[in-house]
């Protein structure tokens, strides 16, 4: 499963990643406290700069994920420049930007197995209100394992009913994709028992 | 208890794996994605808690990075985002639509599920998630809301549509409609 | 003879017991008041399709309840007895995918001896040491999805053999592996120390066990030596196989 982390290793991924997610909690705080464009101005400049810290590649690939918010930009500058409020405009676009550039930055260069690591050390403390980290666990890897399986199934639908019909599938192929699904919900389950289960008690 | 973790575990699949399947089209010709869809249907069929944890866990397993969001998104990059009301909305959507489900005992489950969809998946996860893009946007409820209103008949159609796959689950796995167990 | 290998040997036969076992869905009768009671080293099990092998070797699993009648292995109540089920037996569906559960190699592997009670780093030793067993260290970081058909069987077989359990349980894995991927699960098989039980519709991977049951429709219809009783069943088959009457078909 390829997950989102930058195919270009740099140095912050070797950093802790709970202190990465712990900085972006701060630094997310902290823009929504400033209104001053020219220090929004200032601080998305520096989160450019962390990018091209990493190389050419890396920005590139970091620009292009913020493409995503161009009709949200379009709307907000339209709207402040009809209004005249030039300056709060900049501001929300640009906090908007820096916020989700930071958050795309910490997902970049943090390995999944490092967030999962992460997830389990904030569960721990919520076993007490009857949370299973083992279930927990369990589900994460199901999840991570079965969705490229169920896409290759979906695909697999879609294309066995082209080979009989000549119209694009409609969205009843949409139901023997879910029987399917719960039907491999099934065997997982019977998979997981053959193996023991969910434990009442599970040693870490 | 592990067909329960299990069944969660898969709709959080499915949930992906319907915003990542090639694009399915509606009758009408739209293509549509289909990940809402799953939303509502893993409230129509897991019922309120199963739902909302199946979708709690696919937007955890967005959130560390998978790309798992329609279009292959992910990361906490889109709970910066605009549009993160509406994410924080899908699980409300999928509880709120479980227990409707569960609930109402008369009826046909197509209807039923489809009304649910319509509440849950439109009227409260429109509520969330314009209050989100106001909040991001800087901007009043009402004005943030005019920019949704042309998803809206999308979403009925979709709804409808959960209810007539609901149905059609009722028939085929009536075993594993949890909503109604 | 030492007591070490006495102790090895009395292992080698575990204890079948069946008695009146019934399992019913929707009020058919799958399985039809099965008695039986033997020691297992290498047991084949044959029949039709649809006679209930899978439903028998789930029920002695103890992954399903039966709907009357006991069934135990060694004096176990395996559906009850969770915990010592897993050191009974460990099996094999006919479908790879149904059964592994991570997405990578090592943790599918580890998941099993963590759930017998292995810490987390006696789980990754031994997991390793298993796939040096199996001669393929180079599969650790592995993603099961990219594994081949044959491959992932191989797989679902190390995560049980490296459980130990006394039995393994074989429900058609083979079907659909070319020859030699077949031979060399079949050779890792041989070596196992446990006993084995081993659905399967091809006689030559059952010739050399010493016992063979043939269930048919929902009920044995002989148990005895292999060398006995798979002729008799072959010869069976091969009457059906060449009549005209299409009502023989498998129902
Ligand atoms: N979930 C189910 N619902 C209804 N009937 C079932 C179910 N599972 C199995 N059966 C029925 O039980 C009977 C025995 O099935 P079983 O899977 O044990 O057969 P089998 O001997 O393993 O066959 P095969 O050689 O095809 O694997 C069959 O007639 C089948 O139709
Ligand atoms: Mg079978």
């Amino acid at each position: 499963m390829i997950s989102l982390s930058s195919p270009v290793k740099t140095k912050a991924h070797g950093w802790p990643a709970g202190a990465k997610l712990a900085g972006l909690c701060i630094l997310s705080i902290l823009l929504i406290a400033i209104t001053s464009p020219l220090i929004h101005a200032l601080f998305f400049s520096v989160v450019l700069f962390l990018y091209l810290l990493a190389g050419r590649i890396f920005f590139v690939s970091g620009i292009k994920k913020l493409f995503i918010l161009w009709p949200f930009i379009l709307i907000v500058s339209l709207w402040h420049l009809y209004n005249g409020q030039t300056a709060q405009g900049i501001t929300i676009v640009l906090r908007l930007l820096s916020a989700v550039a930071l958050a795309n930055l910490v997902t970049m260069t943090t390995k999944l197995s490092d967030m999962i690591d992460v997830i389990h050390r904030l569960a721990k403390p919520l076993t007490f209100i009857g949370l299973k980290t083992q279930a927990l666990e369990i589900s994460i890897a199901l999840v991570i394992r079965l969705t490229p399986e169920l896409i290759a199934k979906g695909t697999a639908l879609s294309q066995a009913w082209r080979a009989r019909s000549p119209k694009r599938p409609n969205w009843k192929v949409v139901i023997p994709f879910i029987v399917v699904t719960l039907d491999d919900a099934d065997h997982s389950a019977e998979a997981l028992r053959a193996r023991g289960g969910i434990q009442p008690t599970h040693k870490e | 208890m592990e067909r329960n973790l299990t069944h969660i575990a898969l709709f959080a699949a499915l949930i992906a794996a319907l915003g990542l399947i090639p694009r399915i089209e509606l009758s009408f010709g739209i293509p549509i994605t289909a990940q809402s869809l799953g939303i509502m249907l893993a409230g129509t069929i897991l019922g309120a808690k199963r739902g909302a944890l199946a979708v709690l866990l696919f937007l955890l397993l967005v959130a560390i990075g998978l790309p798992f969001l329609a279009g292959g998104r992910g990361g906490l990059g889109v709970f910066a985002g605009p549009t993160v009301g509406f994410l924080l909305g899908f699980p409300i959507a999928a509880f709120i639509i479980g227990l409707i489900v569960e609930k109402t005992r008369i009826g046909p489950i197509a209807l039923t599920a489809t009304l649910a969809s319509i509440i849950g998946g439109i009227v409260v996860l429109y509520i969330v998630g314009i209050a989100g893009l106001a909040v991001k946007l800087d901007k009043s409820f009402a004005d943030s809301a005019k920019l949704m209103y042309i998803f809206i008949p999308g979403d009925i159609i979709k709804a409808i549509i959960a209810g007539i796959i609901t149905a059609a689950i009722a028939k085929a796995r009536p075993a594993s409609l949890l909503s109604k167990q | 003879m030492s007591a070490q290998s006495e102790n090895n040997k009395s292992q080698l036969h575990n204890n079948i017991s069946c008695d009146a076992l019934t399992y019913e869905i929707d009020g058919k009768n799958i399985l039809n008041k099965i008695s039986l009671e033997t020691t297992v080293n290498r047991l084949g099990v044959v029949g039709r399709n649809g006679s209930g092998k899978s439903t028998f070797v789930r029920l002695l699993t103890g992954l399903i309840a039966p709907s009357s009648g006991k069934i135990s292995i060694n004096g176990i109540d395996l559906h009850k007895d969770r915990k010592s089920a897993l050191r009974e037996v460990g099996i094999l569906f006919q479908n790879a995918d149904h059964q592994i559960i991570f997405p990578t190699v090592i943790e599918e592997i580890e998941f099993g001896l963590k759930q017998l009670g292995h810490t987390k780093t006696q789980a990754n030793a031994h997991a390793l040491a298993t796939l040096e067993l199996f001669k393929k260290p180079h599969w650790k970081e592995a993603y099961c999805a990219q594994l081949s058909q044959g491959q992932k069987h191989l797989l679902c077989l190390m995560s049980i053999v490296a459980m130990a359990p006394k039995i393994i349980i074989l429900d058609e894995p083979f079907a659909g592996l070319d020859i030699p991927t077949k031979m060399q699960l079949n050779k890792y098989l041989a070596l196992y120390e446990g006993s084995i039980i081993h659905i399967t519709h091809d006689p030559k991977d059952i010739e050399d066990y010493d016992t063979t049951v043939w269930i048919d429709e929902g009920a044995i219809k002989s148990l005895g030596e292999t060398k006995e009783i798979l002729p008799d069943y072959l010869h069976h088959m091969n009457r059906l196989g060449q009549s005209d009457d299409i009502t023989e078909l498998s129902r």
